[in-house]
């Protein structure tokens, strides 16, 4: 099984959390984009014929119903019905007849970026949207004839409350997703969010005063609560659990992702896109401008630690990423990790289940601490 | 020929190494082309820190005389190789930064000139800077050493300014040397370093008699008996010569292997004709500031052993010994001149040989006197015998000089009282400028004092000590239990008056810098086995990657593998990981 996955490196305002390969205000460049992935899907030898394609971003919306077009139309060979193809949107990027355009284009699976439905909160993220804008979105897809809709969810978020998340699960559920994602928001270096911490953070102590209505990073408790909380509600709602931050109704699981964990192959096409066949891994180019101009070369393989033979790097992934699936790993794949798992069972983060390894509730909680042992 | 031999007293910053750059370069000792920023600092650390740790000497030629600049270490861990230096010289040039004022180890080092009968000539130097106030600092030198305006030179040494006045006030002020030919050898060594092709390079003043190639020669104070293989003067490199007459300056190789073999301050004579005493001031090589230095992977422990040795070559001061914690198992305990020489060898080590250190708290030597009458010497919290053996203990003690822009001086008290200092006295060396004195333990100066002296004075304040002996203080072993085992590595000795809060204190930093586990750590700190305070590391929850993005694996692998060799580079104490940091904890406690 192979994957594709196209990235869309767009956006009206980059989120102040995220560190994606995205751009704002490059609009401009979106023809000349797409005859890029043209070109490049054109140039894959053997033409591939992919299970599952992913159109994510950055903002795919953004894309005009003949960009999305060209693209879909020099990637499918077969009919669309048999594949999973989803496209990421954000609300209010897309009215109710481009989603139809979509769909008759072959898109039956849309994940919406919720993230939350506290206006408060969206505006902390940085996003651009509010929650009027995400129940109309949602209802428009629906109407469009969108059968298989996902929701991501953000949680711990500066700021927020624990009964604030559950008020945002509550919505969620309320409005019958096939699918939710609930992320912990990292904080990550670089972007607008860090630098407004650390620098309140700073400021603060300069001063020695309180800065005005300082960001809070969640703390670790709270962040715990959070997330066990989102586990037993999505559950007791009906949904599996079925990867560390991912639920779905029965044969909703996303299948593009699904290959990812499960270490499968996929070839990513766009500016930033990360590949992976057969063992071998590479990314093309993260700037836009480079991307155009060097078109369908592939560039950037990433580099493996020398004294690592692939196989030993490979089966290293297949482990860390096949954990985060709920129901785990087959047994024969831990083959010369005999310590490590020995180990992990007896601090109770791994448990033996149908001749697979797989996390326990609590390796669930404490999953870093499983995956780098096999790092 | 004429000889003149003259040393540099500056404060780090004050712009010494610059100066001495500019004399190198006016003299056409070393060409223009050649010339790069602190040509006499060679060490990467020296040049990273602006100091000068290892002492220099350089012969230049001008106007037809032999002038011989002996650069002196900047740093009060080593005063004593500062005054051997001085010892070696007729003269010294003062330096003080236009802008900045006198600043306390300028000063301590002006004086052990003047008990050496140096003539010094002042020089005020930045003047350039556009927040230069030499009237100021002529006042101040004035104040403290009464000199008159017209005895002071102005200088940019970064531009250029004044050089050629200081070369002629060099010459003019600076008395020859003294010594007589005729008289058996005296020659002082000032310095010395190790060369891995031909040992141990002695730096040395002959002060009376003549030393030739060849010549059968005795280290008076370590009574060691050597030949002199190759003798000469020192320019950028080592020039070979037959013979050194009294008043030069030049350096000694007598098949040294080892550094420690001589001992700076050591007077080297004939041994067929000795002289009648050795130079006076020699002492011998005394660490009083000692840590462990454990390798964070136990394999390591041997590296580590060849790696000290390595430096010891160089450094006569280092001390170290095999020693065993129940916590950090097999290291060595280090003794040192002072904290910047430990840093400085830490840094080394982890630098040049890439070694992976864990230091413990730096401590001091105590006394213990003994119920049975006995005394010992304690190198080691560790070491301490029980309470009820102890009868009294002693500590050493330090005269401190603080100088500081006047409106300090409230802030700076304050830290020297909750340091345990002793007020002496106060002095103002003009309306803005302050000297103050204490009476200190030399425990509580290797701690945080200085970082907490600079932030007080906006970096302003500067200080400058000397041991005055040993005094009895109210002591106690202040000890930490991780998950309720003792750990030895990081008990510390602490006044009785303190100890609750100190206790109190580092238990709540180790909480911060220890890593949450997947169980309940419990901190406590202890004396004689009472707790006294307690802190607890609540189990981590949660800690997992939530999402991974589009298929990047090789981020989130790296990400793991750096948590992976975050925990390697801890020490596992128990079940408890131990980051680095925790053992230096009790020395960042704030005041």
């Amino acid at each position: 099984m192979t994957s594709l996955y196209i990235h869309i490196p767009f956006c009206k305002r980059k989120c102040d959390y995220c560190d994606f390969v995205s751009y704002a205000g490059k609009e401009d460049l979106l023809d000349q984009y797409v005859g890029a992935l043209f070109k490049e899907s054109q140039a894959l030898t053997p033409h591939p014929s992919p299970s599952t394609i992913y159109i994510g971003g950055g903002t795919p919306t953004l894309l005009s119903v003949e960009h999305f077009e060209k693209i879909l139309g020099a990637l499918l060979i077969t009919e669309p019905s048999a594949l999973e193809i989803t496209v990421e949107a954000n609300p209010g990027t897309a009215d109710k007849k481009k989603l139809k355009a979509l769909k008759e284009l072959g898109v039956n699976r849309l994940s919406i970026g919720a993230q939350t439905f506290n206006d408060h909160h969206l505006k902390t993220l940085g996003r651009i949207h509010n929650s009027a804008d995400i129940f109309r979105f949602y209802e428009d897809a629906r109407s469009a004839g969108f059968e298989n809709i996902n929701l991501d969810l953000i949680f711990a978020i500066p700021g927020q409350t624990l009964d604030e998340w559950k008020s945002d699960l509550k919505t969620a559920i309320s409005l019958n997703p096939n699918h939710l994602s609930t992320y912990n928001l990292t904080i990550e270096e670089g972007t607008r969010l860090y630098e407004e911490i650390t620098n309140n953070k700073s400021l603060g102590a300069a001063r020695d005063a309180e800065p005005v209505e300082a960001l809070q990073i969640t703390n670790n408790e709270t962040e715990a609560t959070m997330f066990e909380y989102s586990i037993d509600a999505l559950i007791a709602a009906g949904y599996k659990h079925y990867e560390i931050s991912n639920f779905a109704r029965p044969g909703f699981e996303c299948r593009h992702n699904l290959n990812y964990w499960k270490n499968g192959n996929y070839i990513g096409l766009g500016a930033g896109a990360h590949s992976h066949v057969n063992g071998k891994r590479w990314a093309n180019p993260s700037s836009i401008k480079e991307y155009i101009g060097c078109g369908s070369v592939r560039r950037n393989v990433l580099r493996r630690a020398p004294d690592d033979s692939p196989d030993a790097t490979d089966q290293r992934e297949t482990l860390f990423l096949g954990l985060r699936l709920i129901d785990g790993l087959a047994i024969d794949h831990f083959a010369g990790f005999d310590e490590e798992v020995g180990q992990l069972l007896k601090e109770g983060l791994l448990q033996r289940n149908n001749g697979h390894y797989r996390l326990t509730r609590r390796g669930i909680m404490l999953g870093n601490q499983v995956f780098s042992r096999f790092v | 020929m004429q000889i003149r031999n003259f040393s540099i007293i500056a404060h780090i910053d004050h712009g010494k190494s610059t100066l001495a750059d500019r004399l190198l370069e006016f003299t056409g000792t070393i060409e223009k082309r050649l010339m790069r920023d602190q040509v006499l600092d060679t060490m990467d650390l020296e040049r990273e820190r602006g100091i000068t740790i290892k002492a220099q000497a350089v012969r230049l030629e001008y106007k037809g005389y032999v002038l011989n600049l002996i650069d002196t270490p900047g740093h009060v861990d080593f005063t004593y190789e500062v005054s051997r230096s001085l010892a070696a010289c007729e003269g010294a040039l003062l330096i003080v930064d236009a802008s900045q004022g006198i600043e306390a180890q300028t000063l301590a080092n002006a004086h052990l000139a003047e008990q050496n009968h140096l003539t010094i000539i002042p020089v005020i130097n930045k003047i350039d800077l556009p927040n230069a106030e030499p009237e100021k600092v002529m006042e101040e030198l004035n104040h403290l050493f009464g000199t008159k305006p017209e005895e002071i030179l102005l200088a940019s040494a970064k531009e250029g300014i004044g050089i050629e006045e200081i070369l002629q006030a060099i010459i003019e002020r600076i008395p020859p040397p003294s010594g007589r030919i005729a008289d058996p050898l005296q020659a002082l060594i000032f310095d010395s370093h190790y060369d891995a092709f031909r040992g141990v390079v002695a730096y040395i003043r002959v002060m009376n008699g003549h030393l030739k190639t060849g010549d059968k020669i005795l280290m008076m104070g370590t009574n060691g008996e050597f030949e002199a293989q190759e003798i000469g003067t020192l320019k950028l490199s080592l020039i070979p010569r037959d013979s050194l007459e009294a008043g030069e300056v030049g350096y000694l190789i007598a098949g040294m292997k080892d550094v420690r073999e001589l001992r700076v301050g050591d007077t080297v004579t004939h041994i067929s004709n000795p002289a009648s005493s050795p130079l006076p001031g020699y002492r011998p090589a005394k660490p009083m500031v000692f840590c462990g230095f454990y390798p964070v992977q136990g394999e390591d422990f041997e590296n580590l052993k060849v790696a000290l040795a390595k430096l010891q070559l160089n450094d006569a001061a280092l001390f170290f010994e095999p020693e065993t914690s129940a916590a950090l198992g097999f290291g060595f305990r280090c003794g040192f001149l002072g904290l910047l020489h430990l840093e400085i060898v830490q840094e080394r080590l982890e630098r040049e040989y890439n070694m992976d250190l864990i230091a413990t708290a730096p401590n001091v030597i105590y006394k213990i006197n003994l119920t049975n009458g006995e005394s010992k010497l304690i190198d080691n919290p560790t070491k301490f015998p029980s309470f009820a053996e102890i009868r009294s203990i002693e500590e050493p003690y330090l005269k401190l000089t603080l100088l500081t822009p006047a409106e300090y001086v409230g802030k700076i008290f304050e830290i020297a009282t909750s340091k345990r200092g002793t007020y002496v006295g106060l002095e103002y060396l003009d309306p803005t400028r302050a000297m103050l004195t204490y009476e200190i333990p030399l425990s509580e100066v290797i701690s945080e004092f200085h970082d907490l002296l600079k932030s007080a004075s906006r970096g302003y304040a500067s200080m400058d000590y000397e041991l005055i002996g040993y005094r009895e203080s109210d002591l106690i072993k202040l000890d930490i239990l991780l998950n309720n085992e003792v750990v030895d590595a990081l008990s510390s000795i602490v006044h009785r008056d303190q100890s609750q809060y100190r206790g109190r204190l580092l238990a709540e930093k180790l909480k911060e810098v220890i890593p949450r586990h997947q169980f309940v750590v419990p901190i406590q700190a202890s004396i004689g086995g009472k707790v006294i305070a307690r802190e607890t590391i609540p189990a981590i929850r949660k800690d997992v990657l939530a999402k991974c993005y589009g298929g990047d694996v090789t981020r989130k692998r790296k990400l793991l593998e750096k948590q992976k060799a975050g925990k390697k580079r801890m020490k596992h104490i128990g079940t408890v990981d131990v980051p680095q940091e925790a053992f230096m904890a009790v020395l960042k406690l704030g005041k």
